[in-house]
């Protein structure tokens, strides 16, 4: 059974428990693992001691520290992370973010929505098409590296 | 005025001319030795006004005092500042203006003694950069950043209040949750008032991209839709096509798309309602366009108010919306230098004009 560990990159405290209880509301019971700036969704992506890769990230755009467009760059230049499904999520609706997140690879942009039954039903329909409907690439999972 | 023979050398002073940003060679002296076409655009001065005189010339008033220092300091410990991490300056014109520039240096050993080449960018329209000369334009992008910024603490309300509800409901009583409720619904109006400034905030900094395109054509696509997401409504609708203007096409759609959408809903309580895009000529004959729409109409009186933002002339219980579509047609009208205006009564139907000039205005 290969991994299937939810990747969630977000610095706002709110944002990141409104999106675990919408995960667990629409019974998506993967474990997700939460990094707060993207120096730590790095550290953690290129930790090398055998940590699983996740089998999605979901990744907000303006973070401490490390950017997520920066996050993504690195994520892409490395073999170990270069195919992972990346799905920005993000408040931003600028034109450079939304290019900015294609160009550098993000499988998805999504922007939040400020209603929260709307931003629930995102992340359910995120979970259910990127963790079951698609098909997973393969080797990802503990074996990868 | 000395001109510096090493540097006098054609391939180098066709390289200098070749750089696209604005380049100033300053002796150790402090003196200007060298300055290429872009700089004299950019500052305003002609090269021979420049060579020879301190680099300070070019500096604000306010920081030319400890510009000297800092010169001594770099020419002392010279390491290059690449453009990536060149410093946020402030430049001074001919004319005493100034301008936000991004500066980086980088030290040049001659013959005649250590020069140093900087390297300057206008900063004034990058996105969040402050600058003294085009205000307007930096509130502009501060209001874009801060309207997406409190969208985040919005989610918060909106989802705590939905929880509340959601796993609450019963503890909290049918007065709790219609407070509850009350969040929910404040903090969904929120979101729609800060949608308008974000839109306002694109369309006031947006290039316009004129070309030819037909409103009549744009008008019927739009009455299409809508009709196609309410089928239920019969409406009568009369368009006039081809009608050709030059505009920003996504702009001007949005216009249209304003307008109609105005008309679609304030016809709502009709069974016989029409709505009707068409071209006149306005009092100065100049032609204009409108949408034409038999529905609740408005009390002239308040006309001017129209399209002020977040203004309504109905309540929200007989016509929901947030009293934005149309300041927002207004604010893209008068970017392409038209104008707008309107005429109606209660009870009779109104009647929205726009003028297009074709040409950006500032």
């Amino acid at each position: 059974m290969t991994n299937r560990t939810i990747l969630l990159v977000e610095d706002n405290p709110d944002d990141e428990a409104l999106t675990l209880r919408a995960f667990k509301k629409s019974n998506i019971l993967n474990e997700v693992v939460v990094m707060r700036d993207g120096a730590e969704a790095l550290a953690y992506l290129f930790a090398g001691d055998g940590t699983p890769r996740p089998a999605l990230i979901l990744l907000d755009l303006n973070l401490p520290k490390v950017g997520g467009l920066e996050v993504l760059r690195k994520m892409r230049a490395d073999k170990r992370t270069r195919l992972i499904p990346v799905v920005v999520l993000t408040s931003s609706k600028l034109d450079e973010d939304v290019l900015g997140s294609y160009r550098n690879g993000a499988n998805a942009y999504v922007r939040k929505p400020v209603k929260y039954s709307d931003f629930a039903e995102a992340v359910r329909a995120l979970g259910a098409f990127w963790l079951l409907m698609n098909e997973p690439v393969p080797g990802i999972g503990p074996e990868s590296d | 005025v000395t001109q510096l023979t090493p540097l006098a050398d054609d391939t180098f002073v066709a390289l200098l001319e070749a750089v696209p940003d604005a380049m100033v060679c300053i002796a150790a002296d402090g003196r200007i030795a060298l300055v290429n076409a872009q700089a004299e655009r950019l500052f305003g001065y002609e090269r021979t006004e420049l060579i020879g005189q301190p680099v300070e010339i070019l500096v604000p008033d306010a920081a030319r005092a400890g510009h000297a220092g800092h010169r001594a300091g770099y020419v002392a410990d010279p390491r290059p500042r690449p453009m990536g991490a060149g410093l946020l300056l402030a430049g001074r014109r001919r004319d005493a203006s100034t301008f936000t520039a991004e500066i980086s240096l980088s030290a040049i050993d001659t013959d005649e003694g250590t020069l140093v080449a900087a390297a300057i960018r206008d900063a004034s329209a990058w996105p969040g950069v402050k600058d003294p000369e085009r205000s307007g334009q930096s509130t502009e992008s501060f209001i874009y950043l801060v309207s997406h910024d409190l969208r985040a603490p919005l989610r918060a309300l909106s989802g705590y209040s939905e929880i509340l509800l959601d796993e609450y409901g019963g503890i909290l009583g049918e007065e709790g949750r219609g407070y509850a409720e009350r969040i929910v619904a404040a903090s969904e109006h929120m979101s729609r008032l800060i949608d308008y400034l974000l839109q306002h905030s694109r369309v006031s900094r947006a290039e316009l991209h004129v070309q030819p395109v037909d409103l009549g054509g744009e008008a019927a696509r739009i009455a299409a839709e809508l009709q196609r997401r309410e089928p239920d409504r019969r409406i009568c609708f009369t368009i006039e096509k081809p009608v050709q203007v030059l505009a920003d096409r996504r702009l001007i759609s949005t216009v249209l798309q304003n307008l109609l959408d105005n008309a679609w809903k304030f016809t709502s309580g009709r069974g016989d309602a029409s709505i009707e895009f068409g071209t006149a000529r306005s009092e100065d004959a100049a032609v204009c366009y409108y949408v034409r729409d038999n529905g609740a109409g408005f009390d002239s009186a308040y006309a001017g108010k129209l399209f002020q933002p977040f203004q309504r002339l109905h309540s929200a219980r007989d016509f929901p919306g947030t009293g934005t579509g149309l300041a927002s047609a207004r604010q893209i009208v008068e970017r392409h230098g038209g104008r707008v205006w309107a005429e109606g009564a209660v009870g009779a139907g109104a009647t929205f004009y726009f003028t297009v000039d074709g040409k950006e205005s500032a």
